[in-house]
């Protein structure tokens, strides 16, 4: 390649040419699988959306935007879009709050030692066990999870509450309860992926940060909300857009989980659980890809903030 | 692997490039026009002559079945199992084609597993179309998808050439298949509906089964005096169990003109007295039920019935087998018709809900459809009936199979009911076939209603709306039932 | 540490002595919750998954019985024996750890080759790619699902092994595409300029100095893969039907033991068969627990 008598314009030429061979040959596995296997079907759905195809013989009608106009004024429709939205601020919200708190009394909580700043006692065993739930498939999780909401006295929490005195509680049939109970699952399962996340971002913090406010007499609220809280923002971002993906999986749980599927009274329904109903089950695929794609404009919102969130970092190096 | 061998991989391929270049461009009226002339070729083709695999008819071989054809069967296995297919009409198939080989799948997944492969048109011969997650049979009927029957009840039948086979049956079962005025769908278990009850505890107790809802109401008032609850269903997965039960008492009191009504979306039909009372009534024997009760599933609840626990559960004649493994020898099973609401009900009290149910489809566009179709008549046969039952645990459709067989308490029980009933039978409904957005709306609204949560007036205007609904839903093809 | 303590903290620390006194009390009622705190979440992650085993002993009304926290009566593994015939939990398991194997080992080497252009080169169409990419993260997997279906269909791979891991790391590319993309642009160029300036090919630079700087990244993007594929259910129904059930992923097994439990009322074989799930995973994370938690660490402050 570097034979003969090339000029510096021709050995440029070279290395141009040479850089985008190497730019092609990187791109072109990766970009053929996706474009195949995923935009291509996904361009599909989103032409599906305009006709009013039962998803089973190949000749969709085209509708136009009828299905969209149909969507304004569809209960259903709109009580999962708010449960989604519910999903997906209350759920990375609890999450964070919990595993930030045991992070922070594994790393920090048992004050410093030696000059250096450490957690209580056996906090090494606990960051292993919290992390348990994290490598269960759903599907375990979902059917496990069906025992221990049993709303009459043979549910394990049910049991749990009698032994303390308190009447059943109706976990996933009280329709103001249910979703929470839903969500309860998916903080159960992701709290101890994010204590060790967080710890991860709590031991970077250098120790004579916390001497030195130590030092001037900090309790531990204050090293908490002052210090350790800023230091780790960026890794608490991170930990939302995880999360926020996270909660489109919410739907193999609700399936399982809920009455119904979606209830009661649509109390659980979200719009993973709709779409998927619409299509397997009425067998509207045009409609039900009407939904996909007002959910995807929805999660662009959501995508625009994980956008930020990397042009963050691009700024700190 | 199997499945993407032969030829409807050519015509996938066809489907897919149309689908991706063509639609995907032309992306206005005109995509429409173009897909429909591309695809008229194929939805035609439903006589399985046009399959081109089919040999000569013969009077012993109506349909032409090719000896050497392989057939492929999809068996729901739910609270049937599969064995009554792997064990009884699979080798009754290969007995009388040697040469065939049978593949058999078995699946709780019907949708999940079958939609993509009608869609590709690789679809298997026969299908048990049956559990929460089945195929909509009215869907694929309009798509062109589903064989039309007429030519297997017309058929001799197995065990005397000199009859049809639909005269072998018990009479409605044809009808309870139509689509569009034809028979799409072999509904091939006769089912009884009603109360269900351990006749020993009862006896025990000195309870009886009610007759009217006033007895209803004083017998949950004993029972529940004994600690017991006195009726229950599961709202998580089976509240369909007790929607049949108020379309039941609805019928009684107006006739079946209203199933049928109901089926036709006339306006209204939903709003009549008749369900109003009805619902009303069932709401009453709600408050009877734990409230923890929408948060289990039928199984669960079907258990504690066997522990006695629970008194009256509603559910058809496929519960006894189902339990099988849980019953003790304490508990028998036994069935009560739904009470009697009015003194002026159309039909007594006797009147139970018998109906064809468990539906098996022969799509169009299958492989070996003569197959499909032979297959279908072996199941229709003495033998392949007889054999249902002792592997299933319940009747079939034709008439006298299980003759001969010792029945279980419950079967006979529910099969004195229906001696007792005579011609008082409660239609079967099909929109719950017909139009599942409608069906799930009414799971969704008597789980509200049963528990508390809405009066019988608001549910009658919730299903009268999603009803007025479906109908104006012009991507949703109405269906239409006389009798 | 110790070396690194400097003499002014030391005496910091020294005259510190008092103040730590007086805040000992508080500290003492502070670390008491804590600990309650803590040991009531270790009950609420480990009871269930205790529960879980202990259920795969007991007998069905047992389980449905009143008592939902009663030790079972009698230790049986009739229930074990069943599930393991039944559900073929073992096959399950070997299927999805070649299957997830393979494709997380593709999905990082093409998912990394990917964002390292991505992040590193100028040229046109770079932030086009980049955000066809980051698309996918916004659209419900399951609304492709039969499109999909034809595409790996006529390919002919609809049924096989290898069809399903070609779609997992096609579905596994955006997430990964997006987080390495941001990874790979933390990285210091210094290194890898001067590599180039020795003569090293795109190529060698590539896999000999950023993807062993890269590792930390790589690590916690692949426990994540790992992690997600494990979990995929939607998938693998659509493409491996019910008529090769010895291809079956452990998912598939699970969720068909659940239904057959409903259906056939069998409590214990169900729990036994989750049981059958939970322990191997377990024990491979007690194993590996160290290096995925560095593996994280390392990945997440970045």
């Amino acid at each position: 390649m570097r034979q003969g008598d090339g000029g510096l314009a021709a050995r440029l030429l070279n290395a141009k040419a040479r850089k985008y061979g190497f730019i092609f040959s990187f791109l072109v596995i990766p970009l053929i699988l996706y474009v195949v296997f995923v935009i291509s079907p996904y361009a599909q759905a989103f032409y599906i959306s305009l006709t009013n195809w039962r998803g089973i013989s190949a000749n969709p009608q085209f509708i136009g935007f009828e299905n969209f106009t149909r969507l304004l004024d569809d209960d259903v429709f709109w009580a999962a879009v708010r449960h989604h939205g519910l999903l997906l601020l209350a759920m990375p919200l609890i999450t964070i709050a919990i595993a930030l708190f045991f992070s922070f009394l594994l790393n920090l909580g048992g004050g410093s030692r030696g000059g250096k700043m450490t957690g209580v006692w056996g906090s090494k065993f606990y960051r292993v066990v919290y992390f348990f739930p994290q490598v269960l498939a759903v599907a375990v999780v979902g059917v496990l999870f069906q025992a221990i909401y049993r709303p009459d006295q043979t549910g394990v929490l049910n049991g749990i509450l009698k032994w303390v005195g308190v009447h059943q509680v109706g976990w996933l049939i009280n329709t103001d309860l249910a979703l929470w109970s839903i969500m309860g699952v998916v903080v159960w399962q992701s709290v101890g992926f994010y204590v060790v996340l967080f710890s991860a971002g709590m031991s970077a913090i250098p120790s004579d940060v916390f001497e030195a406010a130590a030092l001037d007499g900090a309790g531990r609220f204050r090293l908490f909300f002052s210090i350790t809280l800023p230091l780790i923002w960026d890794t608490i971002q991170v930990g939302w857009v995880y999360l926020g993906i996270a909660a489109f999986d919410c739907f193999a749980l609700v399936q399982v989980l809920s009455v119904d599927r979606g209830g009661p009274d649509n109390a659980t329904t979200v719009l993973p659980l709709e779409i998927w109903r619409t299509a397997f089950t009425f067998s509207k695929f045009g409609y039900a890809s009407a939904m996909g794609v007002a959910l995807f404009f929805l999660t662009i919102t959501f995508a625009a903030l994980s956008l930020r969130v990397t042009r963050r970092e691009r700024i700190e190096l | 692997m199997s499945n993407s061998a032969g030829t409807p991989r050519e015509i996938t391929r066809r489907q897919m490039l149309r689908r991706i270049g063509l639609t995907a461009l032309v992306a206005g009226p005109a995509a429409s026009m173009l897909s429909a002339c591309a695809t008229s070729g194929g939805s035609s083709a439903a006589s399985p002559t046009a399959a081109g695999s089919g040999a000569a008819t013969s009077a012993a071989n109506p349909f032409g079945v090719k000896a050497d054809a392989p057939l492929e069967v999809v068996i729901f296995k739910g609270g049937l199992g599969d064995s009554y297919a792997t064990d009884v009409h699979e080798p009754l198939y290969k007995k009388e084609f040697p040469k065939a080989s049978v593949k058999h799948v078995a699946t709780q997944q019907i949708a999940q597993t079958l939609q993509p492969r009608f869609a590709s048109g690789d679809v298997p011969d026969f299908i048990a179309n049956s559990g929460s997650d089945l195929m909509d049979n009215g869907a694929l009927q309009t798509e062109g998808q589903l064989l039309d029957l007429t030519q297997l009840f017309d058929a001799p039948s197995l065990d005397d050439p000199s009859k049809k086979v639909r005269d072998t049956l018990i009479p409605g079962t044809v009808e309870s298949g139509l689509i569009a005025g034809k028979p799409y769908i072999l509904n091939y278990v006769s089912s009884g509906y009603g109360l269900w009850y351990n006749g020993k505890l009862f006896k025990e107790k000195g309870w009886t089964p009610p007759k009217t809802f006033d007895e209803f109401k004083t017998l949950c008032e004993t029972i529940k005096k004994a600690g017991i609850t006195p009726y229950a269903y599961a709202g998580k997965n089976a509240s369909y169990y007790q929607y049949w039960m108020i379309l039941i008492t609805a019928a009684k009191i107006e006739g079946n003109q209203l199933l049928i009504d109901i089926d036709n979306l006339e306006d209204g039909a939903w709003t009549r007295d008749s369900v109003k009372q009805s619902a009303a009534a069932w709401a009453e024997i709600g408050k009877y039920m734990d409230k923890s009760y929408e948060g289990l599933i039928h199984t669960e609840v079907q258990t504690r019935q066997n522990q006695d626990k629970v008194a009256l559960y509603p559910s058809g004649s496929w519960l006894e087998n189902e339990q099988k493994s849980n019953t003790p020898d304490t508990f028998e099973y036994a069935v009560t018709p739904t009470p009697s609401l009015t003194p002026s009900d159309k039909m007594p009290f006797e009147a139970i809900r018998s109906a064809a149910g468990e539906p098996y489809i022969i799509p169009s566009k299958g492989k070996n459809t003569p197959g499909a179709l032979e297959y279908a008549r072996i199941m229709l046969s003495k033998e392949g009936a007889k054999g249902f039952t002792e592997k299933s645990g319940s009747l079939t459709v034709v008439v006298g199979a299980a003759e001969g067989l010792s029945l279980s308490p419950g079967l006979k029980s529910i099969n004195d009911a229906q001696t007792a009933a005579g011609a008082n039978i409660v239609t079967y409904s099909s929109f719950e076939n017909w139009y599942k957005e409608l069906e799930t709306e009414l799971r969704k609204q008597t789980n509200s209603l049963m528990f508390g949560r809405i009066s019988a007036d608001e549910f009658c205007a919730k299903m009268q709306k999603k009803a007025d609904a479906v109908k104006a839903d012009s991507s949703t093809t109405k269906q239409n039932r006389t009798v | 540490m110790m070396a690194t303590q400097t003499d002014a903290v030391r005496v910091a620390k020294a005259s510190h002595t008092a103040s730590r006194r007086r805040q000992k009390n508080s500290a003492g009622v502070f670390g008491a919750l804590s600990h309650v705190a803590l040991i009531v979440w270790t009950i609420l992650v480990v009871g269930p998954i205790l529960w879980t085993f202990l259920a795969s002993f007991k007998t069905n009304p047992e389980i449905v019985g009143d008592a939902p926290l009663a030790l079972p009566e009698s230790f049986s593994w009739a229930s074990w024996g069943r599930a393991w015939e039944k559900a073929h939990i073992g096959r399950y398991m070997l299927n999805t750890v070649f299957v997830v194997g393979v494709s997380t080992l593709f999905t990082m080497l093409f998912g990394s080759m990917a964002a390292y252009v991505l992040a590193r080169y100028r040229f046109f169409g770079n932030r086009a790619i980049y955000y066809l990419f980051v698309s996918g993260l916004s659209f419900p997997v399951f609304l492709a699902l039969v499109p999909l279906f034809f595409v790996v269909r006529n390919l002919g791979l609809i049924d096989t092994h290898l069809g399903v891991i070609l779609v997992y790391i096609a579905y596994s590319l955006p997430f990964t595409v997006f987080f390495l993309t941001a990874f790979f642009k933390t990285l210091p160029n210094s290194v890898a300029e001067a590599a180039m300036m020795d003569g090293a090919s795109h190529t060698r630079t590539f896999f000999q100095i950023m993807v062993p700087m890269a590792r930390p990244g790589l690590i916690s993007i692949t426990i994540f893969n790992i992690l997600g594929q494990w979990n995929q259910y939607l998938l693998p129904i659509v493409l491996l039907s019910g008529s090769v059930e010895d291809k079956w992923l452990i998912t598939q097994g699970i969720a068909n033991i659940n239904t057959t439990a409903g259906y056939e009322a069998d409590w214990p074989g169900l729990f036994a068969a989750l049981s059958m799930a939970i322990i191997p995973m377990l024990i491979v994370y007690i194993i590996f627990q160290r290096q995925i938690q560095s593996g994280l660490t390392a990945g997440a402050v970045k």
